[in-house]
C-alpha cells in the first residue's frame, strides 16, 4: 500500500516550469483528448474578441462622432434598421453559439459522455475514488480485477495511471460534496454523497500532475490536493503488483470501514 | 421622514440607506478575500480588533465565513435592495403616474422583514463559530449541522429567508402596481424601459423566490429537526435524501436571480441611453420584447450550473441549447442600445457615463459567459475564477454601475438637491476602469486554472505563478474601494449643502420629472397626469418648432395641436373619458 502524501514544498509537478511564463494560458494539457476543448475555447475566444471589439468600438465611435451633435434623429429606428439589428444579432448568434454548440457536441459524443471507449478497451484502468474532507482515497481492483477484495490497492492523495490507456474513474463522497478535478487533463466531476459519478481520461505522456478539489467542502478545502502520476505501462504494472502484494498482507477482515469499495457499475 | 410612513418614497429611502450600508460591508468582505489571495495568511490591515488571536490575519475558518458572507450580503442585502428596494420603490409609481404602490402596507412590511434579516446577518458575526461558512450556495450536506454546526449558519439561513420574503412582497407589489395603477393613457407601449425591466424582474421574483424559500426551509428542517431531505446515506449505499435535489432547487432560483439583479439595470440603460442621446430609443418594442424573452428563458437554463454534477447527457444537452439561446435576445437588446446612440446628440452626463459603463462591463461579462454555456468548454473553466470574473462583471459590476446610473439620475428627484456632477463623473469612470481591472484579473487567473474559494491557492504547484497577477488584481480592488470615498463625500456634502436641483435637470419627458415636484409630496402628483405619449419623445420636430426645446413631457399638451402623439410607437390617445387604470389603448 502506498500512502505518500507530498509536502507542499516539494517541487513534484512538472507543470510549473511549463506554464510559468504564460499567465494567460490554460494549464498545460497532458491528456490525449483535451486539445479538442482547448481548440474550441481558442475559437470561441476569437469570436468573443471580435464581438467585444465590434460592440465597444461601435460605442466609442458613436459617442465620439455624435457627442453634442447639433441635431439628433427623431425616430426610434425604421423597419429596415430594426431588421438589421435583428439580422445582425441572429447571424452573430448562429455563428458564435453555433460553433460552440457543434464543437461541444462533438466532444461530448466522442469523449466526455462516450464511456464506450473505456468500456471496450481491454487495457482500461478502473479506479474507484472516495472523496473525504479533505483527501482523495483511491481504490484499484488489484490482480483479481474485482473491487472490495483483499488485494485491492488503496492510496491516499496518490493516483497512479499508465500513460496512453483509458483511465475510468467512478467517484463517490462519504461526507460533503467535493469536486474531483484534473486541471491538466480537462477533467471535472462532482463527488456527491449517495451517488456514483463516472468519467474517463487518457494521459498523453508520463509525468506528475495535480488533483484539485473545486467544490467548497469546508475549512481545509484548499488543502484537498492530490497527485496524479502517469507511469509507463511496465512501471505501472510493477507498482500495482507490489502494492497488491502488500495490501494482501495488511488486509484486516474486521476493518469494515476500509471496505468501502463497490461492484463496478456498468456505464 | 418617519420610519412608520407607508409612502413608497419613504420606504425607498429606508432601503437606500440599508442597502448602501450592506454594500459597504460586502465590499469590505470582498477586500479581505482579495487581500488573502495576494498576501495569504498575512494580517489584513485594520482587522486586528476583530481577529485578535491571529492579529488580523484570516484563518481558514474565518476565510470561509468571509467569502460566504460576501456573496450573501451583496446579493440579498445590498444589490437587490438597492435596485428594487430603493430605485424600484422610488421610481416605479412615479414613472407610471401612480399615487403610490398598490399595497403600501405590504411594501412597508417588506422593508421590516428585510431589516430583520439584516439584523440577523449582523448578529451572526457575533455568535460562537461565526456566521455562515458553507458558501453562498449553502450546498448540503456541508451546510447541515453535522458539518457546519454553528448557530451563525442557521441565523444567516433564516436571514436569507427574510430577504426572500421581502423580495417576494415587493415583486408582487410591483407586478400589481404596473398592471393596475398606471395613469390614464399610460399604455404598456408608453412605459419607460426602466419600468419594463423592473416589471419583468418582479415577475421573476414572484415565480422563483418561492423556490428558494422552499429549498431554504427544507434545509433548515434538515439542520434543526433531523429530517433528511438533502442528506444521503453513506456513499454508494444510498438511503435518505439527495443533495442534488437541493442543487437543482437552488439554481432554479439562482439563475433567474442573476437576471433579477440585472433586468432593472438593463431597463435603466435603455432609458438613459435614449435620454442622453436626445432621441427615442431604437426599437423600443424589440428591446422590451428582448427583456421579456430573457425573462421567459431565465428559468429554463439554470442547470448549466450543474454541468459537472454527473447529470444525464439528455439534460446536459438540453440545458446547453437553452443556455446558448438566451444570448440572442441579449444581443438584440445590446445592439438596440448601440443604435440608439447612433445619430443622436450624445451628452456625457454622470448618469449617461454610468449607463455606458454598465454597457461595457455587461457586454464583457456576457461575452465571457458564452464558453460557460457549452458543456465541453465549461469543463476547464467550471469552478474557477473565470466564472467568478464573468458573473461579477454582469451581476456585480453592471448591477453596481446600474444602481449608480439610477442614483445619479434620480438623486435630484429623491432629495431635491443636485449632486456635484464632476465628482459623480470621477466616481463612475474610476469605478468602471477599476472594475475591469479587478474582474479582468480574475478572468485571467481563472483561465489559468485558479479555483474559487481557495484559502491559499498557492498550495497548488500549477497555480504558484499566478501570485503576481493576483496581487495586481488586489491592488485594483483596493483602489476600487478607495474610489467609493468620492461618492460618499459627494453624497454627504450634497445632502448638507448641495444646491437645490432644477425642476427637470436632465430635460426629459417622463412623468416623475415633468409632473411632480422634487422631492414629490405625499401622493406624488397634485393631479394625476393624463399620458399622451411614450417616454422618449426627444428631438421631435414639431416640439422643437412650437416649444423651442428638444423634449416634451409625457403628459404635456403640445400647444396648437389637440393631443397629438409624437413618439413613433405611440397610438393616438382616445379623446374624452379615459379609464383611470389606463388600459391598453
Amino acid at each position: 500500500m502506498s500512502t505518500s502524501i507530498e509536502g507542499k514544498s516539494q517541487p513534484s509537478s512538472n507543470t510549473s516550469s511549463a506554464t510559468s511564463a504564460r499567465t494567460l494560458a490554460l494549464p498545460e494539457d497532458a491528456s490525449v483528448d483535451g486539445h479538442r476543448i482547448d481548440a474550441l475555447l481558442g475559437w470561441s475566444h476569437r469570436f468573443e474578441a471580435g464581438m467585444a471589439a465590434l460592440a465597444l468600438g461601435w460605442m466609442v465611435v458613436a459617442v465620439w462622432r455624435f457627442r453634442n451633435a447639433k441635431r439628433a434623429a427623431s425616430d426610434g429606428g425604421t423597419k429596415r434598421s430594426r431588421a438589421w439589428v435583428f439580422g445582425l444579432a441572429l447571424s452573430t448568434f448562429l455563428v458564435v453559439d453555433g460553433a460552440l454548440l457543434v464543437g461541444s457536441e462533438g466532444y461530448l459524443r466522442d469523449v466526455l459522455w462516450n464511456l464506450q471507449v473505456p468500456a471496450t478497451d481491454p487495457r482500461t484502468v478502473r479506479i474507484e475514488i472516495n472523496a473525504h474532507q479533505w483527501s482523495w482515497e483511491a481504490r484499484y481492483a488489484g490482480e483479481d480485477n474485482r473491487f472490495n477484495t483483499p488485494d485491492d490497492v488503496v492510496t491516499w492523495n496518490d493516483l497512479r495511471v499508465p500513460a496512453g490507456v483509458p483511465v475510468w474513474v467512478q467517484l463517490v463522497s462519504t461526507d460533503v460534496v467535493h469536486g474531483f478535478s484534473l486541471p491538466n487533463f480537462r477533467v471535472k466531476l462532482d463527488a456527491i454523497p449517495g451517488r456514483v459519478n463516472q468519467t474517463w481520461f487518457r494521459a498523453a505522456r508520463e509525468g506528475s500532475w495535480e488533483v484539485a478539489c473545486y467544490q467548497h467542502c469546508g475549512t481545509s478545502h484548499y488543502r484537498m490536493r492530490g497527485e496524479l502520476r502517469a507511469l509507463s505501462q511496465e512501471a505501472y504494472v510493477a507498482w500495482l503488483r507490489e502494492a497488491g502484494r502488500q495490501a494482501v498482507q495488511a488486509y484486516d477482515v474486521d476493518d469494515s470501514a476500509a471496505h468501502w469499495g463497490w461492484e463496478w457499475k456498468a456505464p | 421622514m418617519s420610519l412608520l410612513s407607508l409612502d413608497h418614497k419613504a420606504v425607498a429611502r429606508r432601503y437606500l440607506w440599508s442597502g448602501l450600508g450592506f454594500l459597504l460591508l460586502g465590499g469590505l468582505l470582498a477586500l479581505a478575500i482579495r487581500w488573502q489571495w495576494a498576501w495569504p495568511g498575512q494580517p489584513v490591515p485594520g482587522l486586528a480588533w476583530a481577529l485578535p488571536e491571529s492579529r488580523g490575519a484570516l484563518t481558514p475558518p474565518t476565510y470561509t465565513a468571509v467569502f460566504t458572507m460576501h456573496g450573501l450580503v451583496m446579493i440579498f442585502f445590498a444589490v437587490t435592495p438597492l435596485l428594487f428596494g430603493a430605485l424600484g420603490h422610488f421610481v416605479l409609481p412615479l414613472a407610471i403616474g401612480a399615487r403610490g404602490l398598490a399595497f403600501p402596507r405590504l411594501s412597508a412590511l417588506g422593508y421590516w422583514v428585510y431589516a430583520l434579516g439584516g439584523v440577523l446577518v449582523l448578529a451572526s458575526f457575533a455568535v460562537r463559530l461565526g456566521p455562515a461558512s458553507a458558501g453562498w450556495t449553502a450546498y448540503p450536506p456541508l451546510s447541515t449541522s453535522a458539518f457546519t454546526p454553528g448557530l451563525g449558519q442557521t441565523l444567516v439561513t433564516v436571514a436569507v429567508l427574510c430577504a426572500g420574503t421581502s423580495a417576494f412582497t415587493y415583486g408582487l407589489n410591483f407586478v400589481v402596481t404596473v398592471a393596475r395603477c398606471r395613469a390614464p393613457g399610460m399604455t404598456w407601449g408608453r412605459l419607460p424601459l426602466t419600468v419594463w425591466g423592473l416589471f419583468f424582474a418582479s415577475v421573476l421574483n414572484v415565480l422563483f423566490v418561492p423556490v428558494l424559500a422552499a429549498a431554504t426551509v427544507l434545509l433548515l428542517m434538515d439542520r434543526l429537526l433531523g429530517t433528511q431531505f438533502f442528506i444521503a446515506g453513506a456513499a454508494a449505499v444510498g438511503g435518505g435524501g439527495d443533495p442534488v435535489v437541493y442543487q437543482h432547487l437552488f439554481w432554479l432560483f439562482g439563475h433567474p436571480e442573476v437576471y433579477i439583479l440585472i433586468l432593472p439595470a438593463w431597463g435603466m440603460v435603455g432609458d438613459l441611453v435614449a435620454f442622453f442621446s436626445r432621441k427615442p430609443a431604437h426599437g423600443y418594442r424589440l428591446t422590451a420584447g428582448a427583456m421579456g424573452t430573457v425573462s421567459a428563458l431565465s428559468g429554463l437554463v439554470y442547470a448549466h450550473h450543474l454541468f459537472t454534477s454527473g447529470m444525464s447527457p439528455l439534460l446536459g444537452r438540453s440545458f446547453m441549447v437553452l443556455t446558448l439561446l438566451i444570448s440572442l435576445p441579449a444581443e438584440v437588446m445590446f445592439l438596440n442600445w448601440l443604435m440608439t446612440l447612433w445619430r443622436g446628440s450624445v451628452r456625457l452626463t454622470s448618469p449617461m457615463l454610468a449607463a455606458l459603463a454598465t454597457m461595457v462591463v455587461f457586454g464583457l461579462g456576457g461575452i465571457t459567459g458564452l464558453a460557460l454555456g457549452a458543456v465541453a468548454t465549461d469543463v476547464p473553466l467550471h469552478g474557477t475564477l473565470w466564472v467568478v470574473g464573468h458573473f461579477h462583471l454582469t451581476m456585480g459590476a453592471a448591477s453596481f454601475l446600474g444602481v449608480f446610473a439610477g442614483l445619479y439620475f434620480w438623486f435630484p428627484k429623491m432629495f431635491g438637491r443636485a449632486l456635484h456632477e464632476g465628482l459623480a463623473k470621477v466616481h463612475v469612470l474610476s469605478s468602471a476602469v477599476l472594475f475591469l481591472g479587478v474582474f479582468g484579473g480574475q478572468l485571467a487567473a481563472g483561465y489559468a486554472g485558479q479555483l474559487r474559494r481557495l484559502y491559499d491557492p498557492y498550495q497548488y504547484t500549477y497555480l504558484k505563478h499566478l501570485l503576481p497577477l493576483n496581487q495586481w488584481t488586489t491592488v485594483c480592488a483596493f483602489l476600487l474601494g478607495a474610489a467609493q470615498v468620492v461618492f460618499v463625500v459627494n453624497l454627504a456634502w450634497t445632502l448638507r449643502r448641495g444646491r437645490a436641483a432644477e425642476a427637470n435637470p436632465w430635460q426629459v419627458g417622463t412623468l416623475e420629472w415633468t409632473c411632480a415636484s422634487s422631492p414629490p409630496g405625499e401622493g406624488n402628483f397634485t393631479q394625476v397626469p393624463v399620458v399622451l405619449r411614450g417616454p422618449h419623445a426627444l428631438s421631435q420636430p414639431e416640439v422643437l418648432e412650437r416649444l423651442g426645446r428638444d423634449w416634451i413631457g409625457q403628459a404635456e399638451v403640445l400647444p396648437g395641436v389637440a393631443r397629438q402623439d409624437t413618439a413613433e410607437d405611440a397610438v393616438p390617445a382616445s379623446e374624452g373619458t379615459v379609464s383611470t387604470v389606463g388600459r391598453v389603448t
